[in-house]
């Protein structure tokens, strides 16, 4: 690379989202997708974050607020369930939580250190909306 | 593959399989991907897709890694709708040659680009591509500033917006032009197709798109892209301030059909003052200093102006 010239560098790069014959993408599911190491759902940017938000699935009535204004694709619905959150792609961003219509809230945020069972067992009651 | 996607409600929609990755660079609460997902889940049918230089483009396409599952290209920071524009000529006239390996699929060209690309750098290759009729669709991910290199002003960013060319200070309350009307501008290309959509609206948006998709020839898509950098709000309160520029009609939500049919698709039930959209935000903070406050009261009057204008236009029918 040192002894390149200005004019040696390659002018492009082309780079395969998936390995081998990729047809019908859109029909077929993440877990299903023969993803190439090139593709970004391979990395992960679990680093960034501070918070992570942590889902209760006793209360979520499967509105898929969350999956369709998630900047990130990490919340997983499959056959018009939420099933859960994809912590190697979630930034932490807590848009979930602020949109889930649920009372209490299905989704709420907490430190990245905290312990996922801890705070199911300890999450907040109903609240009695006050007029 | 050629009809049309079902989506009745949003857990049906919710079956999509995404072709846009997570892990890519934008920033956390960036409604940007927002867009993308609800416009690439529109559809199932294959997708020939670009991005003009931006946010979208620089945080997507991180060398080593792509976050499209569809065919997508970059070439320069004006150029990515011609780029589409090219693909599809290509396509055309393959077809009109028989020599598509599959040609019963029918790919759907798709430009995205930020409000830099589209409203000043790219403008003159928009145009070109409506005046063309390329069956193309342009995707404007509007928000109202040059996010990608440190928030400089560009022809969308709103009166007594502060950004770093034009930030407010002791003498001045920062941007000082006003919008840009990129929609009527598109729609006077007597395109088949142009509306302003935002995120928040999912259904109003996927319908605009699909109807887009139906179409034959150019659409142009306005999409509001709170951003939370440079408009200084906190990441998850993007769906919020998204509502509060619909609901305050800072951003009303229309379609103009074959470049005279002007249709309003959102009619908020309780209109919200543009006072607290304006406040909700850092960059127009300064607005509520003593000396600016008639910069609200202007702001108003100037949303109310345009509300009744896009009225008597959708009854007018021109």
């Amino acid at each position: 690379m040192a002894n390149k010239g200005w004019d040696e560098f390659e002018i492009g790069a082309m780079l395969r989202s998936f390995d081998g014959v990729s047809n019908d993408i859109a029909t077929t599911q993440q877990e299903d997708r023969n993803y190439s190491q090139s593709n970004s759902f391979v990395a992960s940017v679990a680093d960034w974050r501070i918070e992570k938000p942590i889902f209760a699935k006793d209360f979520c009535i499967d509105c898929q607020f969350c999956w369709i204004y998630c900047p990130d694709m990490s919340i997983i619905a499959r056959d018009k369930k939420m099933i859960g959150v994809d912590m190697d792609h979630c930034k932490g961003c807590g848009i979930c939580v602020e949109v889930c219509p649920t009372n209490p809230k299905s989704l709420l945020m907490f430190p990245e250190q905290a312990d996922e069972e801890a705070e199911l067992a300890k999450w907040p009651a109903k609240v009695k909306e006050t007029k | 593959m050629s009809e049309m996607k079902k989506i009745k409600n949003l857990k049906e929609f919710s079956t999509s399989a995404d072709r846009f990755e997570g892990a890519n660079l934008l920033c956390p609460g960036c409604a940007h991907s927002i867009i993308v997902r609800e416009v690439l889940n529109a559809t199932n049918d294959d997708l020939v897709l670009s991005a003009s230089t931006g946010c979208l483009e620089v945080c997507t396409a991180v060398y080593p890694y792509t976050s499209w599952d569809a065919s997508w290209i970059h070439i320069g920071f004006e150029n990515g709708s011609t780029a589409v524009a090219g693909a599809e000529a290509m396509h055309k006239a393959l077809k009109n040659k028989g020599r598509l390996k599959q040609p019963d699929r029918n790919p759907k060209f798709v430009s995205f680009a930020g409000d830099g690309a589209s409203y000043d750098i790219g403008f003159q290759w928009i145009s070109g591509c409506m005046e063309r009729g390329h069956n193309i669709m342009h995707v404007v991910l509007d928000n109202e500033v040059y996010a990608n290199t440190g928030g400089q002003r560009s022809s969308s960013t709103p009166i007594g917006s502060s950004s770093t060319t034009a930030p407010a200070g002791r003498v001045s309350y920062g941007e000082k032009k006003n919008k840009k009307d990129m929609v009527s501008i598109m729609a006077s290309h007597n395109i088949p197709y142009a509306a302003q959509v935002a995120p928040n609206k999912w259904k109003d948006m996927v319908k605009k798109i699909q109807h887009g998709f139906s179409v034959d020839g150019p659409v142009f898509i306005n999409a509001v892209s709170p951003c939370t950098t440079e408009w200084k709000f906190d990441p998850k309160d993007t769906m919020m301030i998204t509502d509060l520029a619909t609901d305050s009609l800072v951003f009303p939500l229309y379609e103009i059909i074959d470049g005279h049919e002007l249709n309003i698709t959102y009619r908020p039930k309780n209109v919200v003052p543009v006072e607290e959209y304006l406040a909700a935000q850092g960059r127009f903070k300064h607005l509520f200093k003593d000396q600016y406050k008639y910069l609200i009261k202007e702001w108003q009057e100037r949303v109310d102006a345009n509300w009744s204008y896009l009225n008597r236009r959708e009854e007018a029918r021109v």
